[in-house]
């Protein structure tokens, strides 16, 4: 066990879908060459097909203690990355400016698609990264040992130097957030803006969210947020819990409005998105989230006071994260590839 | 790899499982077998390489600045430079709070301004100064030095003055608050060329006309904070989570804090997905809902007595046989009800023309209510017009569940403070100025306006210039009365092939078009109707691709003119169709300022590194331009030009001692810093002081605006109105829902009414909607290869997928679509939560990307309501942005069918062969 973990809570009932994360970290780690259809912090709107496409459906994680790996997404199912032959339209009086291969399948393809549940239909966005496992099935997977987990807090990485490309990881993971750099032949991911967190800065992903709605901390420190929306309100969940990677990553689950007709029914009662489907995301356990939720939000709009959803309105930089500077920094220059 | 596609082709080799020295496959990789005791889950001695990272997070110097889109974002980012090069932004997020129980403005900006800059080292940005070499729009230029295309400007602009007069030379750029000393630099010259400057915040259509019709202002909303003090929002309109990236957490969060959001909107958006409650209104017929929701409050006495009587024009007396307020003997701006308490008429305090200049009773009691054989109240009268506005026949109209309207009525009438967030979702509609008015009726009824937490609040479109008094004195140094302004919808509609079938009381718009500039109401330039606009300098604008009427503007106005000019820093469609093409500095690149509507802070623009390749600030551009034409001028021995409209003897070999006020201003932060000087709000700052943080403002104007700015208070407007009782800017001193000009009682709009969505297409089934969306701020990030790679890489429209199933089209399909006005080809998507019988697509494609015909305004046509062109009443007189007929959208129809692309539409889609532009 690391000495402590860092974690982030999601709520997902203010995300709006404008992929501000996604850009930040593109722009900050994955704007390197072989990365390009690398986003490592991604959003997808669910129901829907995911990035990479049906990461959900093909296999990963954990079955009894033992590891179940997938085969890879293919390079089309992490979506087509888009150049333009702008040159030639603009300024040479060329042809209409288009991408360089016919439209086929984009990281975000099904944007605001969802489904339709008896004519209504349903949808929320889903930002995602790498979740920095306590029981990582990429860690456990990779024959040359180069996936660790940070002792100071709980980071998983990817040793840049000792991995030589073999991919197990990709397979093991069963939230498909290890990728491929074709170019450097290794396996690449989140890196939990480890620089900033040891300078006491927050991720990127969570610096730069419009919507405010990640909370970053340590889920051991009792002080933190993360802590108690956790363990103490017990109203963020982690991603497919049954694949057993412990994930440190958590999520207040989504509200929808209710259907046509049915304003004052419990979201429990006549749901415009079904339960099933956020038991399929989140494991039974949020049904009881969802409930306490919902009496907390009742309780708030008729007058009265709830603390959870004070804590989640995040009011500022000093609720919303809890990250102490590194007491120790890292050793530089002691040890490199065995 | 030297280059990306190079490594494009190694990624598709990888994935056919070639032999790439360097490279493994997973396949039969030659393991290393690790023996030993290393544990990475618990500890591991190989860390030296996290450097990697650590070396990646970091930079040389760090810049504040931020971006001019139109976006009503106004949000300061700092970027980051390394070995010269801009690598990366990053939001400030230092906006000082304003009080610990508001959550704060930070972090402010999205994920468009966290790349912009791709768009200043990018394939789209403009390098050199460029002169057509071409057909307009073809794309085949020849570099020019500047001197070369100021010469070839500043003298055709000259040649049209002294052959065709001033009035042939126009000016468009739009919304000063997001960079004002851009925008100054070109109406200072224009001021002093003579040359026509034309309206934007109507012709975009985002100018709510309800606002001037009832509250005599151009748009006042509260800032974005005090969302979090309502009990009760009301999103109409407006899909927030796309088109206020930056503020919509204040609602999400109101909602934790205990207040109730509504999503009023056809379609299931991405601000839907949040709301207590969704009403997938029928398109165009919200103004039947509040209208319902009015009669609702009215039949229930659960209107705000006290409020009502003083704020408003309700208790005003109406003459039954005329319809006209009853007005003093010979006056037309004093006004009467009918007191209560002495059983006597009374004149209505704070009127225009009213001696008290306070709207406070003192002690008087209108009778809402009263009627005898001659006159009666307004209020009466709107009683009567509200009469068909059951929750019944609401119900039917809009098609919404009975049940959930009634318990909406009920909630906005208790539920306080309550407020509408208004968006162009409702704003774009030819009755928008009738909407506008049914929305504000209810937040007047309630008594919510001028409360903290309430009111009619739009924010569509950044024109909210804070410093206003500094800014005008900047911009129309001379003043407005010495300066040719125009409304651009009328004249992009009359300088073009757009004309309007539909007949208005049986009559063609162009009778009320001849009417209006002959009584004095609407400007038209060039005065004389023989003559045609001759010259058209575009700049912070992308105005030909926004156009309405588009593909008629194609074939008349952009043939007609002479001299089209862009500055711009990339090449947008209209600079792709201008004649001479000027490279400005990027939003990174030069010193100005921003303010918005959305929050109550000052912050700049700043020079993160020096305008790159031949790129100049707009300011310089003009600065240099003036320069030419004092040059031209007295090379040419021009003799000065008597202005007689102005009766101003012109001597051009001036414009740059008057441009520059006598060398006052040197570089633009001397024009920042003399708004900055001029005015109450930012009285005391600097331009230097702004590198700081953002500032938020001291004061406020009280010629310009209507509450005081307070430390620990979010801003919310009419406050002076509310709490001091002064008059509100209007005829009768009060929120005025009663307007007795002549149109409007032709029309039968005296009072708020609902009127269907134009019926002139009936032939075409689907409404065609083209919102403001999150992936662009208009046209700006249209083309910016990281947004588009997180898109379908080209324009598509939605449709529903029970309407696809009809017209045989499925997802990722090409298609048509189409009506009497002009047709696009682009791909289609299947979008479960779009309106049935109402195609969607998101405003602003550039004509040259993704199209294999037209572009997404090909089938809208400019109309004009009639009623918009009326002047001469009181507080509604043409006055630039702020009253002025606006370029409505959201009532065309079209239809679609499934496209099958020709061989040459294959060469283009495949960028094969000659494929075609």
């Amino acid at each position: 066990m690391p000495q402590h973990q860092i974690s982030m809570v999601l709520d997902l009932n203010k995300c709006l879908g404008c992929q501000t994360c996604t850009m930040a970290c593109k722009k900050l780690w994955t704007d390197g060459d072989g990365m390009d259809y690398m986003y490592w912090n991604n959003v997808e709107t669910r129901p829907g097909q995911g990035y990479p496409r049906n990461w959900d459906k093909i296999g990963g994680g954990f079955e009894d203690g033992k590891l179940r790996p997938s085969e890879l997404p293919s390079k089309e199912d992490y979506g087509q990355t888009f150049e333009y032959n702008y040159a030639e339209r603009l300024f040479q009086g060329g042809m209409q400016a288009m991408p360089q291969e016919e439209v086929r399948n984009t990281p975000n393809w099904d944007e605001d698609v969802g489904a339709l549940m008896l004519g209504e239909n349903y949808y929320f966005y889903l930002p995602r990264l790498c979740n920095h496992c306590t029981n990582p099935a990429c860690l456990e997977a990779c024959p040359r040992k180069a996936i660790y987990k940070r002792a100071e807090d709980g980071i998983v990485l990817v040793d840049q130097e000792r991995c030589e490309g073999y991919r197990y990881c990709m397979k093991a993971c069963p939230y498909k957030k290890i990728y491929f750099n074709e170019l450097l032949g290794k396996a690449q991911k989140c890196i939990f803006c480890y620089p900033r967190i040891e300078k006491g800065e927050v991720n990127a992903c969570a610096k730069q969210c419009p919507g405010r709605l990640r909370f970053v901390g340590f889920l051991d420190d009792p002080d933190s947020a993360v802590h108690k929306l956790v363990h103490v309100y017990k109203v963020a969940l982690g991603l497919f819990p049954e694949k057993g990677t412990e994930p440190n990553v958590f999520y207040v689950p989504p509200f929808n409005p209710p259907r046509t007709g049915s304003y004052g029914k419990s979201v429990l009662e006549d749901p415009r998105m079904p339960m099933d489907y956020l038991k399929y995301l989140f494991g039974d356990e949020v049904v009881d989230v969802i409930r306490r939720l919902e009496g907390e939000l009742q309780r708030a709009q008729s007058g009265g006071a709830s603390e959870v959803l004070q804590l989640l309105i995040g009011r500022d930089e000093h609720v919303r994260y809890q990250i102490p500077k590194h007491e120790q920094l890292i050793q530089i220059g002691g040890g490199h590839k065995a | 790899m030297k280059n990306r596609r190079d490594f494009l082709k190694l990624g598709a080799l990888a994935a056919l499982g070639a032999s790439i020295p360097g490279c493994r496959k997973a396949d039969k990789p030659q393991l290393e077998a690790f023996t030993g005791p290393l544990d990475p889950l618990r500890a591991y001695p190989y860390r030296g390489w996290e450097d990697l990272y650590r070396k990646q997070w970091t930079w040389d110097k760090v810049v504040r600045s931020t971006h001019s889109a139109n976006c009503t974002g106004s949000c300061s980012w700092n970027v980051y430079v390394r070995n010269g090069v801009m690598i990366r932004e990053e939001q400030a997020a230092d906006y000082p709070r304003i009080s610990a129980d508001l959550p704060d403005y930070n972090p402010r900006g999205c994920q468009k301004g966290a790349c912009f800059t791709e768009y200043v080292y990018g394939p789209q940005r403009l390098r050199s100064p460029l002169i057509r070499a071409g057909e307009r729009g073809e794309g085949k230029w020849r570099k020019a030095t500047w001197d070369e295309a100021l010469t070839m400007v500043a003298g055709k602009l000259l040649d049209n003055i002294y052959q065709y007069g001033p009035d042939t030379n126009t000016f468009f750029s739009v919304i000063p608050a997001m960079s004002p000393v851009s925008f100054a630099a070109g109406s200072r010259f224009a001021q002093y060329t003579g040359g026509v400057f034309c309206s934007f915040y109507d012709w975009y259509c985002d100018l709510p006309p309800g606002e001037p019709l009832t509250w005599g202002v151009q748009t006042e909303s509260c800032e974005c904070a005090d969302w979090f003090n309502s009990k009760y929002i009301v999103l109409w309109g407006s899909n927030i989570s796309q088109t206020r990236i930056p503020d919509a957490h204040f609602a999400w969060e109101a909602r934790y804090n205990g207040a109730k959001i509504v999503g009023i909107s056809p379609d299931f958006n991405s601000s839907m997905v949040h709301t207590d409650l969704f009403l997938s209104i029928q398109p165009g017929t919200d103004a039947a809902l509040a209208l319902g929701v009015a009669k609702y409050i009215v039949d229930n006495n659960l209107y705000d007595t006290p409020y009502v009587k003083e704020q408003t024009d309700l208790p005003l007396l109406v003459d039954k046989r005329t319809n006209l307020f009853v007005r003093a003997e010979g006056s037309t701006d004093r006004f009467f009800f009918h007191d209560a308490k002495t059983g006597k008429r009374h004149e209505a305090p704070g009127s225009m023309g009213s001696k008290e200049k306070t709207i406070a009773l003192n002690g008087a009691d209108p009778d809402l209510h009263y009627s005898d054989g001659e006159v009666t109240t307004v209020f009466e009268l709107m009683k009567q017009k509200l009469a068909p506005y059951t929750l019944e026949a609401v119900a039917q109209t809009t098609g919404l569940a009975l049940s959930d309207i009634k318990q909406f009525a009920h909630e906005f009438a208790t539920r306080k403070p309550a407020m509408i967030i208004h968006g162009a979702g409702l704003n774009h509609w030819f009755h928008n100025d009738l909407i506008n008015r049914s929305l504000i009726l209810l937040v007047a009824l309630t008594g919510n306006t001028g409360k903290n937490g309430g009111g009619f609040n739009h924010y569509v479109g950044q024109e909210r210039v804070w410093p206003e008094r500094g800014f005008k004195a900047y911009a129309f140094p001379e003043g407005a009365k010495k300066q040719r302004m125009q409304n651009m919808t009328l004249w992009t509609y009359l300088h073009s092939s757009n004309k309007d079938p539909h007949l208005y009381n049986g009559k063609p718009i162009e009778h009320y078009i001849e009417e209006s500039i002959k009584n004095g109401w609407m400007p038209l330039y060039p005065k004389k109707r023989d003559q045609k606009p001759r010259a058209l300098i575009v700049w912070r604008a992308n105005y030909l691709n926004q156009a309405k009427g588009n593909e008629y503007i194609l074939k008349s106005l952009w043939k007609d003119l002479d001299l089209i000019v862009d500055l711009n820093y990339r090449m947008d469609t209209t600079a792709l169709f201008s004649d001479v093409v000027l490279p400005a500095a990027s939003y990174y690149e030069k010193s100005d300022i921003s303010t918005t509507d959305c929050h109550s802070y000052v912050h700049p623009f700043n020079k993160v590194l020096d305008p790159l390749y031949d790129s100049k600030p707009d300011w310089e551009i003009f600065r240099d331009l003036a320069k030419k034409v004092a040059q031209l001028a007295a090379e040419r021995k021009l003799a000065p030009y008597h202005d007689q409209q102005f009766d101003w003897r012109r001597d051009f070999t001036k414009t740059y001692d008057l441009w520059s006020g006598n060398g006052k201003f040197q570089q633009p932060e001397d024009g920042a810093n003399f708004i900055l000087d001029g005015s109450p709000e930012t009285k005391g700052m600097t331009f230097e002081q702004l590198k700081q943080h953002p500032q938020r403002f001291k004061k406020i104007d009280e010629e310009a605006w209507n509450s005081e700015i307070e430390e620990g208070r979010a801003y919310t407007p009419f406050q002076h109105q509310v709490d001091e009782k002064r008059p509100w800017r209007t005829l009768t001193g009060r929120q005025q829902f009663y307007l007795d000009h002549p149109w409007f009682l032709d029309f039968g709009e005296q009072l708020p009414v609902y009127k269907e969505p134009l019926a002139d297409s009936a032939k075409y089934p689907f409404f065609w909607n083209t919102p403001h969306g999150r992936w662009s701020i208009h046209s700006t990030w249209r083309d910016a290869r990281y947004q588009l790679r997180l898109q379908r890489g080209i324009p598509i429209c939605y449709i529903h997928p029970e309407d696809a199933k009809a017209r045989n089209i499925a997802d990722n399909d090409w298609v048509k679509v189409f009506n009497d006005n002009g047709s696009f080809v682009s791909k289609v998507q299947i979008l479960p939560g779009e309106k049935r019988k109402r195609l969607t697509m998101y405003h602003g494609w550039e004509r040259y990307l993704g199209f294999l015909q037209g572009g997404w305004q090909s089938t809208s046509m400019i109309k004009i309501k009639p009623t918009q062109l009326v002047g001469g009443y009181g507080h509604v007189n043409f006055k630039l942005n702020y009253w002025g007929p606006t370029g409505n959208n959201r009532d065309v129809r079209v239809d679609i069918v499934k496209y099958t692309p020709t061989a040459a539409d294959l060469q283009t889609i495949r960028r094969t062969g000659k494929g075609k532009a």
